[in-house]
């Protein structure tokens, strides 16, 4: 293996890892509140509001809907305003990020219906205001479960952004891509390969870890 | 200290409407233990659920410590609740918190600082016994540990009023036993007011001053333990008395147990002391007056508030012809007597 080719797969490397854990980040930060607000506005919780409940569970599904590498064309305008470009990394973490959230948002409406209902009562019963529900009962509570979210979201994450890498978006995907597709090149191919899974390992490891570590049920 | 007055609670299932509660009013004084027996699907979750507003009613009025909790907004009601302590079946405890933490909960949500905290805990801690698994998580604990750090973390607060929802149905005998009599001691010691809900006749009777039976999401019966004990009005009640109370004839009397006398063989007496049976030494006034002997056979008694009740399994004998007298006497004391057969 040359030492450019080894400098290609590091840079890919490091790409696909900021592209993944960077727009997991910004997704979190969009998708953990939405899911929170798509759990408590459902039927029989704290926070009923049937109305807005359906009007969020619809966007979700329909961003949700949306074939990635369509969303990343889509949002090429929107993604231009906001990073000033379209293509490379960091143009990728927009629609990456936007294509996460409504993801994220469901996992964590999950993780959130999966806990036991007694211990919203309880909390109410002790005199919690919904926000103490939140962060002092629900999301500690679905820490677990959360991360396990996380771990999911992330191996997803690496996936779409191979995808980015179609359109110019960096990352191992596009050096896949680049010298795979135009002019098979076997060594390059499957050093690729070898290091997405590597990457898809690690993340599930800690992930499974971290999620243990947490969880004292 | 609580107080209901006609309150209903509705439920609309799919197209049909669910009466959960229909028009029930109660009242439980201050320092009392009031206990609400019930059916499972008879209302009493709905009921205790109703008292601090977990469960909103169709309509009524709640009053709790004076307070009129309806009327008040969502924060306000915050506030009151923390009045109110509740415990539940399946205890509810943080399963990412330690036993201190779990206590420390609602001392967090009234944003008290880490020294009050502490000391506070541990004092609870100490009052339910568990000082020494501050740090385990529950998940390391039995069923009736659970339910104490349960009962320590709604303590915090200093409650006036305590629920407990089934708090015993999820434990063994002897730990609810024991988790009975922590609730005993505290609601002596602390001067707190108890409103229970159960299907457990041994609880109402162990613990409870005053009980109300519900049925159908109404309230049949309602007075003190020793007056419900002693006459109860209602077929429900009266089952649920019994079935705190069975006996059966030892296999080795059944065995042997014969439906006619034949000259030499000796009754076996059943006795059934209810509320209404006098409280002298029966028993013995019988043998001295009738020159007759007893041995007890299987016997289950039991104390509810005044009122000394229960089973009794007595072979006869002595003076023959004194038996039928003897019977007759324990009748007159309102014991009910009847013969099983002859031995």
């Amino acid at each position: 293996m040359s030492d450019s080719l080894i400098d290609l797969l590091l840079k890919g490397t490091w790409e696909t890892i900021v592209m993944t854990f960077v727009s997991g980040f910004f997704g979190f930060l969009l998708g953990l509140p939405t899911g929170i607000l798509l759990f408590l506005t459902r039927k029989n919780q704290i926070l009923e509001q049937p109305i807005l409940n359906r009007t969020v569970s619809v966007l979700v599904n329909v961003f949700r809907s949306i074939p990635f590498i369509i969303l990343i064309v889509w949002m090429i305008p929107f993604t231009r305003a906001i990073v000033g470009t379209s293509i490379g990394v960091s143009a990728a973490l927009v629609p990456l990020s936007i294509g996460a959230a409504p993801f994220i948002a469901r996992l964590v409406e999950n993780s959130l219906l999966s806990l036991p209902s007694g211990l919203i009562e309880a909390a109410r019963a002790l005199g919690a205001t919904p926000l103490q529900i939140v962060y002092k009962v629900l999301l500690p509570e679905a820490l677990p479960s959360l991360i396990n979210a996380a771990t999911i979201t992330l191996i997803t994450l690496i996936g779409y952004s191979a995808m980015g890498g179609a359109v110019g978006a960096g990352g191992l995907g596009q050096v896949g891509y680049q010298y795979g597709y135009i002019g098979y090149d076997a060594v390059t191919m499957n050093s690729v390969l070898a290091l997405l899974v590597l990457l898809v390992f690690l993340i599930q490891f800690v992930g499974d870890a971290l999620s243990k570590r947490f969880d004292h049920r | 200290m609580i107080e209901l007055k006609n309150v209903t609670k509705t439920f609309h299932q799919k197209d049909r409407i669910v009466s959960a509660l229909s028009d029930v009013s109660l009242k439980v004084p201050q320092g009392k233990v009031f206990g609400v027996i019930g059916t499972s699907g008879a209302g009493k979750s709905t009921l205790i659920r109703c008292v601090n507003l977990l469960e909103r009613p169709t309509s009524g009025e709640i009053i709790v410590d004076g307070k009129a909790l309806m009327w008040l907004s969502d924060s306000e009601l915050a506030i009151e609740r923390r009045q109110i302590g509740m415990i539940f079946q399946h205890f509810n405890l943080l399963s990412s918190r330690t036993v201190f933490e779990n206590v420390a909960f609602p001392l967090e949500l009234v944003g008290a600082s880490k020294n009050e905290i502490k000391t506070r805990v541990l004092e609870l801690l100490e009052l339910v016994g568990l000082v020494e698994k501050a740090n385990d998580y529950p998940a390391s604990l039995s069923g009736g540990q659970k339910q104490r750090v349960a009962i320590a973390r709604t303590l915090a607060n200093n409650p006036k009023v305590l629920l407990c929802d089934e708090a015993t149905s999820a434990l063994d005998p002897a730990t609810t036993r024991s988790i009975l009599n922590l609730l005993k001691d505290i609601n002596k010691r602390l001067n707190i007011t108890v409103l229970l809900i159960t299907h457990q006749m041994e609880v109402v009777k162990s613990i409870c001053d005053e009980v109300a039976v519900i049925s159908h999401g109404k309230l049949i019966e309602q007075g003190s333990v020793g007056e419900i004990f002693a006459d109860p009005k209602h077929e429900l009640t009266r089952e649920f008395i019994s079935s705190s109370l069975h006996i059966e004839i030892p296999s080795v009397y059944q065995e042997k147990l014969q439906k006619e006398d034949n000259g030499n063989l000796n009754p076996l007496l059943k006795l059934e002391m209810t509320g209404k049976s006098v409280n002298e030494p029966v028993i013995s006034e019988v043998s001295r007056l009738f020159d007759t002997d007893f041995k007890i056979v299987s016997a289950q008694m039991d104390q509810a508030g005044e009122v000394n009740f229960g089973v009794m399994l007595l072979e006869l004998s002595g003076k023959r012809e004194n038996y039928n007298a003897a019977i007759q006497y324990f009748n007159s004391k309102h014991i009910k007597t009847e013969i099983l057969g002859y031995v």
